[in-house]
């Protein structure tokens, strides 16, 4: 009989810091993204594509959006008679009065789900990046290599080694081979390989490991478990991706992922990809096309049905719904859900959460595209920016805010309001 | 809320709708694609899901595949649940009759069995073929109210049209006295959109007195006008019968005026996103560099490159460098080659243009289609599903190319003149 021998796992715990306002009310992996979408729908899709068909979401900062989002799992096919999306929030039992206190607890304090569900492969992945990729070849070599854990890697710049855990991956196959050394963040590093946080487990060992990991005070698969694992002398492997990898972190990371879905070669190809979303979250299904008035201008840039555009559009990304008045401009931008730019206003390096207004005659960021460009400003939801007001780059904006809250006067670069 | 109770809905989807040529060479005229993302049908079926009605019966005959496919399990416009539901109501052989449907009244009458286990104190009977928003939660409030037997949608149009519709003479309490049908010396400006609410009693009764009646307008309520009470719920929005290529692309120019009537998006029209093609699944539309587009509505999936004025697109259409495509609707992935030029043109899906091509080229609007001068006469030219229209081909206007077309090996000169077809 046919059943599922792949559990996967999305670890989709955490809203970070550096994202700011755009995860005030919403974990990162909900974090709309490629102007119809959320981040978690790029793992979502993979696993839909690889035919994984039992997945767990392990969800705990404000889970609302992101149960929400994920609904009954059809939008990615995943509603059978064995094919099934659980999302599994923290609880209390006897034992365990806690919180997820990481990634490793998370899977830990869901020991029961995944032995009752018996899988040959544990696949654990974030839910915070942007890439395309088919776990079942990962899957194939960590069979092959009978490994107790197969983490998949990507080439990084030097530079950027000391954000990510970082192996010596042994020349054993092309795909891959076993891990020489691994280390979380180090200071330098030789290597380039950097962990994508796309880990296949063997049930057993991570069985074994997490529970001897209960005893330590971290929980973390990077900084604690594949230590471990490489003590102890268990058979570890890198699989070498070669792909796109998209970071979502922090603001300038999401920024420029979301830049690479433009230009004349996109690194981003959704369509290609086959992306797929929850259509019925936020009701984009119910949008009309897209519809360009007489006044617009649009270059370089994605926009989603149910905008309508009578201004300039250049180089930026519109989620549904978004209004762009006459002669007002949005340039190198990442609009979300239902935002409103009245006439005459100037948004440039904004990014902005959903349901918020901008007046007339608004200036954001420094206009003119030949000057040094600015950070990026950051809008949370539900804002009604003032008529005429003028406000620098890198601005951080607190949800909420209504037009009388507002500071009279301009709003130099890098303020924070809230 | 909704103030009736739940009334049961009969659409009428069966027609040939042969006046929209090749466009409904596959499909039934409810399925032909309208405004980008929706099917002729979706008003119907959202007014009604808009209403608060929840159980249809959708009557088809001709070419249903597409139409089945479209309509689905429901889900779509929310019939899905333990007491809602559409079903598709195909023509039936029966003990006596194994007839296919002669007529509105007639396929009515052929499933009063559907009326019968589904019972309800009122029957509305709708057209599946019109653009148009209407709640009908009121008009049944109305129809109660009057205390009527039917009662018939009516708006008021240009005298010079009242000779596709059926007229009523009204009295000054709404009450139809007299109709003709399509006449051609109206009395009146007020046409009936083919919409109807029945007293269920009424219309059982009604249709039980002479199997020869198949027509509602021609026979059912002639009579009813002479001896019971019809009454006329007038109706004063956007109402389009796009039964005809002229009338289905100026519904599509109304969508994308900036003053437009239509508005799919704030009339809560809903269409099935998991009929096939998916439409919504796509990326959204990219506009790339050097891209020009205005007064237009383009749906998602699509790629410009080009130029695009006044036209509606569907999902994943392409419109490559240099090409220009003007007061046109194009379907699902068609593709349009760089350089191309398509003026006044109604693609269907999939068809592909090469590169130069011009397509609708000349202003001789004036030589109507040979074969079929009362469908195209104004100078739109057709273009058949999946047709292949090879690099560098002109074709004039109120052209027709089938569908199908493969134009490889089209010999010198590449060319298909105004008013021919191919």
């Amino acid at each position: 009989m046919f059943k599922p021998t792949t559990l996967a796992m999305i670890l989709a715990g955490g809203r970070v810091d550096e994202l700011g306002v755009l995860t005030c009310y919403r974990p990162k992996a909900a974090v709309p993204f490629g102007g119809f979408a959320r981040v978690i729908d790029f793992p979502l899709s993979n696993l839909m594509q690889s035919g994984i068909e039992l997945i767990a979401i392990l969800s705990q900062y404000r889970s609302y959006s992101l149960i929400n989002h994920i609904g009954t799992g059809a939008a990615w096919d995943m509603i059978g008679r064995y094919r099934g999306i659980s999302i599994l929030p923290p609880f209390k039992d006897y034992e365990s009065p806690h919180w997820y206190r990481g990634s490793a607890d998370a899977v830990y304090q869901n020991f029961d789900f995944i032995k009752y569900h018996d899988p040959k492969e544990i696949l654990i992945l974030s839910g915070d990046h942007i890439y395309h990729m088919d776990y079942r070849d990962l899957i194939q070599y960590h069979n092959e290599k009978n490994a107790d854990l197969t983490a998949a890697f990507i080439r990084v710049p030097a530079t950027e080694t000391h954000r990510f855990g970082v192996a010596d991956i042994d020349d054993e196959d092309p795909q891959g081979g076993r891990l020489l050394s691994y280390h979380e963040k180090p200071q330098r590093s030789d290597s380039i390989w950097a962990s994508q946080t796309v880990y296949c487990f063997k049930p057993e060992t991570l069985y074994r490991v997490l529970e001897e990991n209960q005893q330590s005070d971290s929980y973390e698969f990077g900084r604690d478990i594949i230590p471990m694992l490489m003590e102890r002398n268990a058979r570890v492997y890198g699989y070498k991706f070669d792909g796109y990898w998209g970071y979502t972190r922090t603001i300038e990371e999401y920024w420029q992922t979301s830049m690479d879905l433009l230009g004349a070669e996109p690194k981003i190809n959704m369509e290609e990809w086959g992306l797929r979303t929850n259509l019925e979250h936020r009701g984009i299904r119910d949008c009309q096309p897209l519809k360009v008035e007489d006044n617009a201008e649009i270059d370089n840039s994605l926009i989603y049905n149910g905008c309508i555009i009578d201004g300039t559009v250049r180089n930026s990304i519109l989620f549904p719904g978004v209004h762009v008045e006459k002669g007002a401009r949005v340039t190198d931008s990442v609009l979300f859900f239902n935002t409103v730019v009245g006439k005459n206003s100037r948004l440039n390096r904004v990014i902005c959460d959903v349901n918020t207004t901008f007046g007339c005659n608004v200036r954001v960021g420094s206009g003119n595209s030949a000057e040094k460009q600015g950070n990026i400003s950051v809008f949370g939801w539900n804002n009604q920016v003032p008529d005429n007001i003028q406000i620098g780059s890198g601005c951080t904006v607190y949800p909420g805010m209504t037009v009388a809250s507002w500071p009279r006067g301009p709003i130099g670069d890098g303020e924070v309001l809230r | 809320m909704k103030k009736s109770k739940d009334a049961l809905v009969l659409l009428l989807a069966g027609g040939v709708g042969s006046r929209l040529n090749i466009l409904v060479g596959h499909r039934a005229k409810p399925a032909v694609p309208f405004a980008g993302l929706y099917r002729i049908i979706d008003f119907s079926l959202s007014n009604v899901m808009n209403s608060g009605l929840t159980r249809v019966g959708v009557l088809t005959q001709y070419k249903p595949l597409s139409l089945m496919r479209h309509v689905g399990t429901g889900d779509a416009w929310d019939f899905t649940g333990r007491t809602r539901g559409v079903k598709i109501l195909p023509p039936r052989t029966g003990e006596q009759d194994s007839d296919w449907y002669k007529g509105t009244a007639d396929a009515i009458r052929q499933n009063i069995d559907f009326i019968q286990a589904n019972p309800a104190d009122e029957v509305v009977i709708l057209s599946g073929d019109h653009i148009y928003h209407m709640d009908f939660d009121a008009m049944i409030t109305y129809h109660r109210h009057k205390k009527a037997d039917v009662t018939i949608g009516m708006m008021v149009v240009p005298k010079s049209q009242i000779h596709q519709f059926g007229a009523g003479i009204t009295d000054s309490d709404n009450r139809i006295i007299d109709w003709e049908e399509k006449p051609k010396e109206p009395r009146t400006n007020l046409a009936s959109m083919g919409i109807y609410v029945f007293k269920t009693s009424y219309l059982l009764e009604a249709l039980s007195h002479d199997r020869r009646e198949s027509d509602f307008g021609m026979h059912i309520l002639p009579r009813a006008i002479g001896n019971d009470r019809v009454f006329a719920y007038p109706f004063y929005g956007y109402w389009r019968d796009v039964g005809t290529i002229q009338a289905f692309w100026e519904a599509n120019m109304d969508v994308i005026r900036p003053d437009a009537e239509i508005s799919p998006e704030k009339w809560g029209i809903r269409t099935n996103t998991e009929a096939d093609g998916r439409p919504m699944d796509r990326a959204p539309a990219r506009f790339f560099n050097g891209s020009r587009v205005c007064c237009s509505m383009i749906s998602a999936g699509c790629i410009i490159e080009g130029v695009v004025e006044n036209s509606v697109l569907s999902p994943g259409v392409v419109v490559e460098k240099g090409a220009v495509v003007r007061d046109s609707v194009i379907f699902e992935d068609s593709v349009i080659r760089s350089g191309a030029v398509v003026d006044l043109v109604i693609c269907d899906k999939r068809v592909e243009i090469g590169a130069g091509a011009v397509i609708g080229s000349g202003d001789k609007a004036t030589v109507a289609n040979k074969a079929y001068p009362t469908h195209l006469y104004t100078g739109i030219t057709l273009i058949g599903k999946k047709a292949f229209l090879p690099a560098g081909i002109t074709v004039g206007r109120n052209c027709v190319v089938a569908p199908n077309f493969d134009g490889r090996n089209m010999p010198a000169p590449l060319e298909i003149a105004d008013g021919l077809s191919a």
